[in-house]
Parts: C-alpha cells; sequence; structure tokens
C-alpha cells in the first residue's frame, strides 16, 4: 500500500515512519553472512552493538545483540571476524534509525571459510576464468606501472626499489589501500578497476606481504577475483610468501612468488638491454666492416685491373710510335744522311743544288744524320 | 728543332691521339713517295718531333700510374 500524497495533502511524519517500519518488519528474520567492521564490548551492558559489513561491498548494518549471546562466542567476538547472523530488522521510529537484532551469531570458522574458497575455486575455474588462453603477455616496457599495496607497507618499498634498479626511469601509479580486513575486498578491487581504466597504465602489480590464511582471505573473494578477470590491463599478483596462492594468483596474468620477483618481471634491466644493444651494435659494426673490406678489396682489385689495362695500352701505344717513327726514317732522307752526306739549304731553306746559287758570305744550313749547323759561305 | 709548316699546329699543343696520327698521316705521305726532297726532309723533322712528343707523354702517363700506385701503397702502409 503505497502512500497518498501531495503538495496539498501532505503526510505527517508519524505515518510515514509507520509506514516504514511496517515495510521493514515485511522481512522477517534472516540468516546474514558479513565481516565484524567495527565492536568495542560494552562492559557490563546487556545489549552489545557492532556493525556487519558485507564480504564484498561497501555496505554495512547496525547489529545489535543480547551479551548473552555474544558470550556464549568462543573465541570471542573480534573486529574482522566473518559472522553467521540471525536477525530480524527493527526500525526505531522515534530516530528514524534502522538496526537488526540479533537472536544469534556464529563465527565462521577457518575450515567454513576453506570450504568455500575451493567450492569457489571450483567455480571459477568452470567458468574458465583461470585459463592459460586468457593470460595476457606483459608489456615488455610498460608506460606506467600500476602498484595496488598497503599502505607504506615493506611490499611496497620492495616493488619500487627492484624497479628502479632495473629501469631507472619507471613510472608508477600506486593505489595505498587496506589489504587486509573488512575493507581490503573493496579497497583492491576499485583500485583495480580504476587503474585498469588509466589508459597509459600497461600492467598492475597487487601486492602485499605474508600473513594468516584470515588476512589473504580477502584475495580469493568472488567479486575481487571477477574485477580482475575483467581487467584488460595485464596483472601481476604477489601475495603473500611464496607458498600462498588465493584466488587472485590464479586469475592474474603472471604470478610473482614475492613483491621483488614482481618488480623483476614487469620492467626489462636496463644493464642487460644496453649489454644486449651493445651487442648487437657491435656484431653490426663487424658485419659492415666485414662488407666494407670486402667492398674495398673488390675496388682494389679493380684498380689494379684498370693500371694494367692501361699500361698495356701505354705500351702498345710505345710501341705503335715507335714503329711509325722508324717508318719515317726509313722514308726519308735519314737513311742517305746516316751513309755520311748532309744536305746545305740556303738562308730560304731552299736546298743548294749549285754552288753559283750561294752568295759569299750569305748563310747555309746544315743537315747531318744528328743535327744541324749554320755555315756562311768564304771562297 | 723543325721548321713546323706553317698551317700546321705546334707539336707541344697536340694531344697525343693528335700526335699520333699526324706522324701515322705522315708515313702514309712518304710511302707514297713522289715527295721533294725538301718535303720528304720536313715530313721527317715533323714526324721526329710528333714520335717525341708521344713518347713523352707516354712515359708521363706511366709516371702517373706509377705516382698513383705509389701513393695507393702509401695508404696501405699507413
Amino acid at each position: 500500500m503505497s502512500l497518498e500524497s501531495s503538495p496539498e495533502e501532505p503526510v505527517p511524519v508519524r505515518t510515514v515512519s509507520r509506514a516504514l517500519a511496517d515495510y521493514i518488519a515485511r522481512l522477517g528474520a534472516i540468516w546474514m553472512d558479513g565481516q565484524v567492521a567495527e565492536f568495542r564490548y560494552r562492559q557490563g551492558m546487556r545489549f552489545q552493538y557492532f556493525t556487519l559489513r558485507d564480504t564484498d561491498v561497501e555496505m554495512s548494518l547496525s547489529v545489535r545483540v543480547d551479551a548473552a549471546a555474544l558470550g556464549r562466542l568462543d573465541p570471542p567476538l573480534t573486529e574482522g571476524q566473518r559472522v553467521l547472523v540471525w536477525a530480524k530488522p527493527d526500525f526505531y521510529a522515534a530516530r528514524g534509525s534502522l538496526s537488526m537484532i540479533a537472536r544469534e551469531v556464529r563465527t565462521v570458522g577457518l575450515g567454513a571459510l576453506l570450504a568455500e574458497l575451493a567450492r569457489l575455486r571450483d567455480l571459477l575455474a568452470a567458468e574458465g576464468l583461470f585459463a592459460a588462453d586468457r593470460k595476457r603477455p606483459l608489456p615488455f616496457l610498460p608506460r606506467r606501472v600500476g602498484l595496488i599495496c598497503g599502505r607504506n607497507s615493506a611490499a611496497m618499498q620492495d616493488v619500487l626499489a627492484n624497479a628502479r634498479d632495473r629501469w631507472p626511469s619507471v613510472e608508477f601509479e600506486i593505489r595505498e589501500v587496506a589489504v587486509q580486513g573488512p575493507q581490503a575486498v573493496s579497497a583492491v578491487t576499485s583500485a583495480l578497476t580504476e587503474l585498469d581504466a588509466v589508459s597509459d597504465v600497461d600492467v598492475i602489480i597487487v601486492t602485499r606481504g605474508g600473513g594468516s590464511v584470515e588476512d589473504l582471505l580477502p584475495f580469493s573473494n568472488e567479486t575481487m577475483v571477477r574485477a580482475a578477470a575483467a581487467c584488460t590491463t595485464p596483472i601481476v599478483s604477489a601475495i603473500g610468501h611464496e607458498q600462498d596462492a588465493p584466488l587472485l594468483d590464479l586469475v592474474a596474468d603472471l604470478r610473482a612468488s614475492t613483491p621483488t620477483d614482481a618488480a623483476k618481471r614487469v620492467v626489462p634491466s636496463l644493464v642487460e638491454q644496453s649489454a644486449l644493444v651493445d651487442g648487437l651494435y657491435a656484431r653490426a659494426l663487424r658485419v659492415l666492416s666485414h662488407r666494407l673490406d670486402s667492398e674495398v678489396q673488390t675496388m682494389d682489385h679493380g684498380v689494379a685491373r684498370a693500371r694494367s689495362i692501361v699500361l698495356s695500352r701505354l705500351d702498345a701505344a710505345a710501341t705503335d710510335v715507335m714503329h711509325l717513327q722508324a717508318r719515317v726514317r726509313v722514308l726519308s732522307p735519314a737513311a742517305t744522311l746516316e751513309r755520311g752526306y748532309a744536305i746545305v739549304l740556303n738562308d730560304q731553306g731552299a736546298i743548294v743544288r749549285d754552288a753559283e746559287q750561294v752568295a759569299t758570305d750569305s748563310l747555309l744550313d746544315i743537315r747531318l744524320a744528328q743535327g744541324r749547323m749554320s755555315a756562311r759561305r768564304e771562297g | 728543332m723543325a721548321s713546323a709548316p706553317k698551317d700546321s699546329i705546334p707539336v707541344e699543343e697536340l694531344t697525343y691521339e693528335q700526335a699520333r696520327d699526324e706522324l701515322a698521316g705522315i708515313v702514309a705521305t712518304l710511302e707514297s713517295g713522289g715527295l721533294t726532297l725538301e718535303k720528304s726532309l720536313d715530313l721527317w723533322e715533323r714526324g721526329e718531333a710528333l714520335a717525341a712528343h708521344c713518347r713523352t707523354w707516354l712515359d708521363a702517363a706511366r709516371t702517373r700510374i706509377a705516382d698513383t700506385i705509389d701513393d695507393g701503397e702509401e695508404d696501405e702502409a699507413e
């Protein structure tokens, strides 16, 4: 039955409160599964109060329970404990507050928790969330590394130190969150989703130090594991010690045994890479210089051949000239002169055949086999 | 030395090919015969000069190559 109301015919608070009380009462008694978020035992009080928080999301209810009912719990109720609560909702109209009146509170034993974890693991495995072909390869050199870790935790220091040691210019996007207790699941899950959305975060490390099974339980929580599975950014999980294996390890793209190991997996080693590059460079240089050597050799060979060709042509030419010269000599007066004759030419360069033609004191040009002379007629 | 015929180019200015071809021409002219003694004397002297010019040029060419070989060896020796 919904209340009719309008600005003209408003409904008094008492009517609204009674309606609320009525709706709420309809829920009836119910078994709830949750975690004890805040609880301070109040000595000698008939009623005890604690906040019951959802195991996965940021939702809580306040619970009132008889001290006696709590008294039966062994070990006594403590914050962070997983509990089952049988309670009925109660709307306290006077102040409009709601609380769950618990008739019974049971702590969930470790065995029960582990059994639930195993059931969850089989379920998720059946869905293929842990399948090998889902695993994404890690980027060789991430632009930024997402890091989800405990506040100022040793794990965080390990990851930062080791990554920077390997690749000094690595950049991080850090989310220091609760990695234990009731807030852990929602804190880590929202950090995961948030970092996954950051475009230049190319890999996300989720890490925390060692702890009890209970401490690590949040990292086997279904909501967190599904959130991790939904991420498009590769995830490296480094939770607890070597032997711990929360479900997050199974869904992550890479399981690192320790925070240090995680750091080593996400960034290459500058020293190794530069050695590699130097090696490649040296090899390239060797290949190049070898190639150059052979080129030079070929060229030398070429030059040598060119030289021999030219030289042989020069020889041929020299021989050719010698032949021509010899021919000229044979066909010219040279042969006659060789026998001792001389040719006399007058000052006009004409050959003198008749002494009469030559005036005394005029110059004469006398050609011999070797060279020539000038002379003057006297007699 | 040779009294170069008026219309011909001084031997020094000829290229090797020009000198050699002119020399070959002179041989051909002498071989055809029928020349006056003066003409054959002049041709003979021109021929000698051309031959000398050609040989000088060939020797120079040979030296240039020898130099490059030396240069080459110097490079390799460095």
